[in-house]
């Protein structure tokens, strides 16, 4: 049972009008709202905390790419990564991920994830994503065929970790004379594959296929990931083998503080800021982002999405973040994770606005009086 | 009261207009295509927009079948079409027709389209101008006017109300009220526009224009018209006014009280308009 430590280092200063003012805290948010001055000690805040997750027992810690937003200021996750590659000694690092059609070539990733492999001493865990919609309308890239190179592109960067080079590479969306990444790797393949979904039934099949690891993003109802690891070990089956818990990670924020008034109280007003400001209009879906059939589906399963929530009440209920006492926390983490039947927790409890004192406060409290008693099967 | 009376007249005429163009589908290079027509004369291809208003038979198909062979083609990707992902580009899909017309023996057409249609007949007419008798554009895409960018139609779709101000001169109107509401039940209308702006989107999401299209176009030496809506917010007037920079011969209309869609906003001005011109 391995817990990790994700961060989406957010932007904790958006104005106290923004939901009135702005669309969305993506894509179209003028950047002039972007305090460069500020943003050097959040940098240095944030990779304090992430750095702060390996010496306090965490398996491992996550960084995610997204552009042109509040939400999360690493447009590049692996220049955060670089830097915690030299800032930890233990924990494993994933990547979740590289949103592979946005790199052309998507050689650069097979380049830069096995810098960062050889750089952590092999520490790295690779996660290879389609993007969420808005990155397509930031980065300007089709969306109708997203899917198709976020295949060819993963195909193309295991051959080149794992044939030697130079080699020939041939493919409806990328042709290659010369492929040939130094560095290598370091492991005896390639970095363990982690792909994040959403629930879409197509991602599901396609790495219960590969036997990569699903990882549920965060912030769904609970009756959601029931839904996506039950269809994932079914697809697992399909595919003839049984599905390993480690193959399973589930996405969810966790606070812990003395007491259960004193958790929902330090963590509460954060978490708002976070759903209200940094979620607003989230799920933009350029056409031909998936399916019709499942756009249709995305649209109506909105209420079991984050930003649909309104009440603290609709949180618990929907276990969409675990807040509490150590005692509490560690009842739910247990009764949860025992029945989805999941290998990897990735918890995370920085919002944009929560204080960095508080942030790690939690995380000691996790580490001390809730890590040691959700580890056993 | 006078709306009500409108509506009712509309959906007499769409009734008068059944049993003309049923659907038949023919193989090109591999892609099942989806074809209506009707009416016997010279050869009138009708190229649909994004909203894919070749799925039935329209009154303004039917007005121009009494003195035509009009044919009405549904694009690979929309409707019952398909084939679109042999579709990368606005070139495949003049390649489509050029297949589809040489399938049904049409060496020469009068050739038009609205929008997205217009910009295909464009990109037909420079490749095979030979084949192309008369051509007809209507608030169409397809170049780039620095001074008025083109506005992003898939942001604006996020906001139905805005997409309707987008679309129409009048977006309260009748018409305006048919075209979003027509097609079946609000599921299956989402479905269809999801569709239909999938197909646009692998066309134009890059580049909404074609950058070769300008030293191209002096290739078109048929008689051409250019008709605009003159409240198009979508593909403003100043989009018609490029094209025309290209074809100097072009006659240019302009209709007084329509948006982006002439063929149902201002239905009877836009049909004589082309038919008066197609006749000479």
């Amino acid at each position: 049972m391995q817990y990790f430590f994700f961060h989406l280092m957010g932007w904790p200063y958006l104005p106290e009008d923004f939901e009135a003012r702005y669309d969305s805290a993506w894509i179209w948010l003028p950047n002039q709202l972007y305090d460069p001055v500020k943003g050097q000690d959040l940098y240095r805040e944030y990779i304090n905390t992430l750095a702060y997750a390996d010496e306090l027992g965490f398996d491992g810690i996550c960084v995610n790419e997204h552009h042109q937003n509040a939400y999360g200021l690493m447009p590049s996750p692996n220049v955060i990564a670089g830097a915690l590659t030299q800032r930890t000694r233990r924990c494993k690092i994933a990547v979740i991920g590289n949103a592979l059609p946005l790199y052309n070539p998507p050689l650069r990733v097979a380049e830069e994830f096995a810098m960062l492999d050889v750089m952590s001493g092999g520490r790295l865990i690779a996660g290879m994503v389609i993007g969420g919609g808005p990155e397509y309308f930031s980065y300007q890239i089709n969306p109708t065929n997203a899917r198709e190179r976020f295949r060819e592109a993963l195909d193309l960067i295991l051959k080149a970790w794992t044939e030697p080079g130079p080699l020939l590479w041939n493919s409806r969306h990328y042709f290659f004379r010369n492929v040939n990444p130094w560095p290598r790797p370091l492991k005896h393949q390639n970095p363990p594959i982690w792909i994040p979904g959403v629930g879409s039934a197509e991602t599901i099949e396609f790495v219960a296929q590969r036997r990569y690891c699903y990882m549920g993003i965060p912030y769904f109802h609970l009756d959601v990931f029931r839904r996506v690891f039950g269809q994932f070990r079914e697809a697992c089956a399909r595919a003839g083998y049984t599905a390993k818990p480690e193959q399973m990670g589930w996405g969810i924020p966790v606070y812990v503080a003395e007491t259960d008034r004193q958790a929902r109280e330090e963590f509460e007003p954060h978490l708002w800021y976070f759903v209200r400001k940094h979620m607003k209009n989230i799920n933009i879906t350029p056409p031909g982002y998936t399916s019709p059939r499942s756009a249709l589906a995305i649209l109506k399963n909105r209420s079991f999405f984050l930003p649909a929530q309104q009440t603290w009440d609709d949180i618990e209920k929907g276990v969409f973040a675990i807040v509490g006492s150590p005692a509490t926390v560690r009842q739910k983490l247990n009764t949860y994770r025992k029945e989805l039947g999941v290998g990897v927790v990735l918890t995370g409890c920085q919002t944009g606005t929560l204080p960095h004192a508080l942030a790690r406060k939690s995380m000691e409290l996790f580490a001390r009086e809730v890590l040691p008693h959700v580890r056993d099967a | 009261m006078f709306e009500t009376l409108k509506k009712l007249k509309y959906g007499a005429r769409v009734l008068l207009s059944k049993g003309g163009g049923q659907p038949e589908t023919i193989t090109v290079a591999g892609r099942p295509t989806v074809i209506r027509h009707a009416g016997e004369g010279p050869a009138f291809v009708y190229l649909h927009s994004t909203l894919g208003e070749a799925s039935s038979w329209l009154p303004f198909y039917q007005t121009w079948a009494r003195q035509f062979r009009v044919l009405v083609p549904t694009h690979p990707g929309f409707g019952d079409s398909r084939g679109f992902e042999q579709i990368d580009t606005i070139e495949d899909m003049a390649f489509h027709y050029v297949e589809l017309f040489d399938a049904l023996g049409l060496d020469e057409i009068i050739l038009g389209g609205v929008s997205l249609g217009g910009w295909i007949a464009a990109e037909f007419a420079v490749r095979w101008p030979e084949r192309v008798k008369r051509l007809w554009i209507a608030d169409a895409p397809g170049l780039w006017v620095n001074e008025q960018p083109l506005p992003d139609l898939f942001r604006i779709m996020q906001h139905p109300a805005q997409t309707r101000e987008m679309l129409f001169h009048d977006p309260h109107s009748y018409m305006a009220d048919l075209v979003f509401k027509a097609g079946g039940s609000e599921e299956e209308r989402l479905l269809n526009t999801y569709q239909n702006l999938t197909v646009l989107a692998r066309l134009v999401w890059e580049r909404p224009y074609d950058p070769k299209l300008p030293e191209r176009l002096h290739r078109i030496q048929c008689p051409t018209l250019l008709l605009w809506g003159e409240h198009d917010q979508l593909v403003p007037p100043a989009y018609g006014k490029a094209y025309q920079k290209y074809l100097p011969h072009a006659e240019w209309k302009l209709i007084a009280n329509s948006g982006h869609l002439p063929m149902f906003e201002c239905e009877a001005e836009f049909v004589e308009a082309v038919t008066r011109f197609c006749q000479a």
